[in-house]
């Protein structure tokens, strides 16, 4: 778990865990790094987000959960088009269609991969508490 | 060109279909119906096709690209306009009037 403060607004920050299944993850860890976000050690008392980034596997669903489950109260993104629907593997029997059928999402972020501003418009809309 | 949000220019579209069917996720559905056309001197109506309903399901669209590329009419592309984030996946789901390129609407 890492905390991340906005580059433009340092007051908001969010702690950050994020759940790699897959390439999905590359481009979340390519949007921390765009600049749009700095690396904070302590302060803020901005939410936590669970990143969904990459295909869930039924096989995988009950870890996923356990990683939810495991941070009371953090808000859930779906990130990418796998984790909101099953993406290009929507047809594929061990896909999970969506993170939405087992947990709460707070935000989904379009995309194959999602654009790093849209990872950053995220944030800030789950850090402000504002209703979408 | 940001690859963002892909428009639909509405009159430019034949309901050909030719998006729908190369799309690799399967996002776009298309639903339209023919009218006769009768022109003079001509020996029997022509058909044409009348959209209906044109969706993009940004749940699954990979923004790759293909239905730009395949619709030989440029009724589809590239849009600045957003970078799609909700709290509902319902709202992914985008129609004519949302689909409209920026500056249209």
């Amino acid at each position: 778990m890492t905390r991340y403060a906005l580059t433009s607004d340092s007051s908001v920050s969010v702690e950050v865990v994020s759940a790699s299944l897959a390439c999905c993850t590359l481009e979340l860890q390519a949007a921390l790094n765009s600049g749009a976000l700095t690396r904070v050690s302590e302060g803020g008392t901005g939410p936590s987000v669970i990143v969904i980034a990459g295909t869930v596997t039924d096989a995988l669903v009950p870890s996923v959960l356990e990683l939810i489950h495991s941070y009371p109260g953090a808000k859930v993104m779906s990130f990418g088009a796998c984790a909101t629907s099953g993406g290009p593997y929507w047809d594929s029997p061990p896909v999970s269609k969506g993170i939405d059928q087992f947990v709460e999402v707070t935000a989904y972020v379009a995309g194959c991969p999602p654009r790093p501003d849209a990872f950053i418009q995220a944030i800030q809309e789950i850090s402000s508490d504002r209703v979408f | 060109m940001k690859h963002s949000f892909i428009a639909l220019i509405e009159d430019k579209c034949t309901s050909c279909m030719l998006c729908v069917r190369e799309c690799p996720a399967w996002c776009i559905h298309l639903d339209s119906h023919t009218v006769d056309v009768t022109e003079e001197g001509a020996r029997r109506p022509r058909k044409v096709n009348v959209l209906d309903s044109f969706e993009i399901d940004y749940s699954l669209c990979m923004y790759c690209g293909v239905c730009i590329d395949v619709c030989p009419f440029d009724a589809l592309a590239w849009d600045e306009h957003r970078a799609l984030v909700t709290n509902n996946r319902e709202d992914m789901l985008l129609g004519i009037e949302e689909l409209g390129p920026s500056g249209s609407s």
